[in-house]
């Protein structure tokens, strides 16, 4: 490019995060069209004669200097909308970074070096952009392209001005569905920056959820290590979660996880843990019983995942897929808890182009068998199971068969009688139904929501909406050798059904429900009622 | 995970820690429950709970949905007394039958528990206990509950040695005290097996079987023949009147097995006996008498015929060494 009367290219966009962040990040958002008018910040020359100084030649006026600089501007806006401007970077000059290392953030501009035109270049500088403003230590980030040498043409040089922040502890709240645990979870988390250099971002965290489920944890996310293509993330934690009432056992798990790879569709990661179900109450039924001790987990877990669907909370258009594979006792030690786990999870919403409405529909099935000797005659892990039940809302979470309309959290599937006193004194301790549900080793669930704007215009405005659905799920037992007893047919025929209306009131984090159940069909033993009720659901 | 076998067909089920060392359970505790139901005749099949060898609700007993854990109100024997029959009728109400328990529950359980946790090193302990955990959660179990046995005999760097003669001293007096009371009985009181019979054979088993030849509890028990003529009988007797399934793990009669051969696994029959029996103490000591009682009479005759001839040929007589070692 020569003799280009453009002024210089505007610095690319720093892009607000949505997040309840408690530092304090400025983020500055400008449009391309305002960095072009903001001529102050703008330095771009390939030829001497285009900017004059203010120490060079005759002095120009104000107004005649703004002439001109708003006529390279816009002849450079009609070069870059019609034709692709060659050029090629020279040099990459990184400002501002005092603690993290310089590869780290070489790594993230790899692209801006290998830009063949103005255009790739200017989209691989807004790339860079986001890609340094997540790696969440940073205060700005600023990118600026300057003419590169007189001798060679057709170059430029690329400034990266960073400042890292100041503030290396950081605080976040959130509230989400965990798929394991079919329920809500609120979480906490105090974050520490930039530790090492390595852009690492360093974590301890303090979770609880429905049925006292309580998780604390440590982690560190290392976005770049030498030889892995994507972010490593290792955490240690403690979970525990209270079954007590609808299966008679307590879980608790010490362990470390390795996040392996983690991109928007695939996810691998290892856990390595100590497992251990205890009864305080005495009083489960003969299968929980047996499983109740130590176990040792080792275990990969990989998931793929595809959402495509506009919203996570109020989805009306797209479709959700997921499979996750989840295989046990990775270790020499034939003692410590062997399984094979899948699922899968196809989501789809369909547009009816007025009011707003939609019609979600999902199917959801899951399996999950023991490995290794003797496993035809082995039961199936206990958490590992499927657990079928929970008012929450399967529009928003993806991962596997879990929730059914109307029913409790555990609320359906095989069951077993609880231990019996003689004295019957230990009864009145504990639920009075008198049955564990002990988890089926295959499951199915399936629905239909279908979703509208109500009449009201304020209503409307607030993204409050109604929705129709039914629902319909099944679990059942085929370790130890009850594989032979199952039966297609009836296997479809102890399906439980429920229906219902209700209103949802999305927020950002979370939506609000309240709904009418009607349970068509249920078993002997479940935990579903007929009823109004509230529940809250979050995006998984 | 516990093993089962035949569940569809059996209603009682006595569900135990592991087997090991040739024992249907290596756990005491768990072993005199065992003992109880056979000594009271009622059918029922075992089970095994290996993963949890930390938890007091083991043993248990299952009766159809029934079950009747071994940490509710006085323990699994009162529990079963209660629940399949008292042995106990008539018996309990003699004048030793409190000090004849408290002995048993009081100084030989500490002085077993003493021996499994601290005095073997843990070794056996491990094997009845922990084995069948992984690996990692095991070693930690196992630390820990060795910890927590010291801790509660107060034993620390300082006092080992005075504990250690004060365990050993209590669990030999508790010894001589049950062989004074067992005499030329086949049981402990008026001829016929009871609840403490159940607890002291156990007790007896895991001793001569689970602990090594090096324990010093062990030997001392060997010391005391009309113990071991005890075990023996009673052993035999529960054999002989279960007629036990082959695929049942089984006493061995011979309560001399050595503990260093390992565990068995569940299910299975214990492992071939040895060919030539190790020797005990007190037979070492009867071979060693013997000898010099029968060296001394070939002495005495060889002096005798010596003297006799030496007066009337002064011949001289060469004793020949034959080779006698009186050295054993």
């Amino acid at each position: 490019m020569t003799n280009a009367e453009e002024p210089a290219l505007p610095n690319p966009n720093n892009h607000t995060k949505q997040s309840t962040n408690g530092d304090a990040e400025p983020h500055h958002q400008h449009d391309i069209e305002d960095e072009v008018e903001d001529e102050e910040d703008d330095e771009y020359d390939e030829d001497d004669d285009v900017v004059q100084q203010p120490n060079r030649g005759t002095p120009q006026s104000a107004a005649s200097k703004l002439r001109e600089q708003r006529f390279k501007v816009e002849t450079l806006s009609r070069r870059l909308s019609s034709e692709l401007v060659p050029i090629r970077v020279h040099d990459v000059v990184i400002n501002g970074n005092t603690k993290i290392k310089d590869w780290v953030i070489e790594a993230e501009l790899r692209d801006i070096e290998n830009a063949t035109s103005m255009q790739e270049l200017v989209q691989a500088s807004q790339i860079a952009i986001s890609r340094l403003q997540d790696l969440e230590i940073f205060d700005s980030c600023k990118i600026r392209l300057e003419a590169g040498p007189r001798e060679l043409p057709n170059t430029a040089n690329v400034i990266v001005d960073l400042v890292e922040t100041g503030d290396k502890v950081s605080g976040e709240f959130s509230v989400y569905t965990k798929p394991s645990t079919s329920s809500w979870t609120a979480e906490g988390a105090l974050k520490y920056k930039n530790f090492l250099g390595y852009g690492d971002l360093w974590d301890a965290s303090l979770a609880y959820g429905a049925n006292q489920m309580t998780e604390a944890s440590v982690g560190v996310h290392a976005p770049r290590v030498k030889g892995f293509l994507t972010p490593i993330m290792v955490r240690i934690f403690m979970h525990s979660q209270d079954w007590q009432e609808a299966s008679s056992y307590k879980d608790r798990l010490l362990g470390a996880s390795l996040g392996l790879i983690s991109t928007e569709h695939h996810d691998l990661a290892y856990a390595l843990g100590w497992r251990t179900l205890a009864d305080p109450s005495q009083m489960s039924s003969r299968s929980i019983r047996r499983q109740l001790g130590h176990g040792l987990v080792s275990s990969l877990k990989y998931t793929f995942k595809i959402d495509r669907r506009n919203s996570p909370i109020r989805p009306r258009k797209g479709y959700a897929f997921l499979s996750s594979t989840h295989v046990g006792g990775l270790t020499r030690d034939p003692r410590s808890l062997r399984f094979l786990r899948q699922e899968f999870d196809f989501r789809f919403a369909v547009p009816f182009g007025f009011y707003n409405t939609a019609l979600n529909l999902g199917i959801s099935a899951g399996a999950v068998f023991p490995w290794g000797h003797g496993f035809k005659t082995k039961p199936s892990p206990l958490p590992e199971r499927f657990y079928l039940g929970g008012d929450f809302s399967p529009v928003c979470t993806l991962g596997g068969p879990r929730t059914l309309w109307g029913f409790k959290t555990r609320g359906l599937g095989p069951t077993e009688p609880r231990r019996q006193n003689r004295d019957g004194s230990d009864d009145d301790d504990v639920d009075s139904s008198g049955w564990d549900f002990i988890g089926g080793d295959l499951a199915v669930t399936a629905f239909a929501d279908f979703s509208f704007d109500l009449p009201i215009r304020w209503l409307r405005e607030h993204g409050i909406h109604g929705h129709v659905f039914a629902g319909s799920g099944n679990a059942v037992k085929l370790t130890q050798n009850e594989y032979r007893n199952f039966s297609s047919r009836k296997f479809l025929e102890s399906f439980r059904m429920s229906v219902g209306c209700g209103f949802v009131i999305p927020t950002r984090l979370f939506r609000l429900e309240g709904n009418y159940f009607y349970i068509l069909r249920k078993g002997e033993h479940d935990r579903g009622k007929t009823g109004f009720r509230f529940s809250f659901s979050a995006s998984s | 995970m516990a093993t089962e076998e035949n569940e569809s067909t059996q209603r009682n089920t006595l569900v135990v820690r592991k087997s090991c060392f040739g024992l249907p359970t290596g756990c005491p505790q768990c072993l005199s429950a065992y003992i109880f139901l056979k000594f009271s005749q009622v059918q029922f099949s075992l089970d095994y709970h290996p993963n949890y060898p930390d938890s007091d609700q083991i043993p248990y007993f299952e009766t159809g949905d029934y079950v009747t854990y071994n940490n509710e109100k006085e323990g699994i024997i009162e529990c079963l007394k209660r629940d399949v029959g008292d042995l106990d009728t008539g018996v309990s109400s003699l004048p030793d039958w409190i000090a004849t328990k408290v002995l048993l529950t009081t100084w030989l359980a500490d002085a077993l528990e003493y021996e499994l946790w601290v005095g073997c090193s843990g070794s056996s302990a491990y094997n009845i206990y922990y084995s069948d955990l992984p690996w990692p959660i095991g070693k930690v179990l196992c630390w820990k509950k060795a910890f927590w046995v010291t801790q509660k005999h107060g034993i620390s760097k300082d006092n080992a040695e005075v504990k250690e003669e004060e365990i050993y001293g209590r669990a030999n007096s508790a010894y001589d005290a049950l062989s004074i009371l067992l005499g030329e009985q086949k049981y402990l009181f008026e001829n016929r097996p009871s609840s403490l019979d159940a607890i002291f054979l156990a007790h007896a088993l895991v001793v001569l079987k689970a602990l090594p030849e090096s324990s010093i509890l062990r030997a001392n028990f060997l010391e005391r023949t009309i113990l071991v003529r005890y075990v023996q009988q009673c052993t035999a007797e529960i054999i002989e009147a279960s007629a036990i399934p082959s695929n049942y793990p089984d006493f061995h009669a011979e309560p001399s097995s050595s503990a260093s051969k390992g565990r068995s696994t569940p299910g299975s029959k214990p492992k071939t006996k040895p060919k030539r029996k190790p020797q005990t103490k007190e037979e070492k000591t009867f071979r060693r008498r013997a000898k010099y009682f029968v060296v001394a009479q070939v002495v005495a005759v060889i002096l005798f015929l010596s003297v006799r001839s030496g007066l009337g040929d002064n011949a001289d007589l060469e004793l020949d060494d034959a080779g006698y070692d009186l050295d054993e």
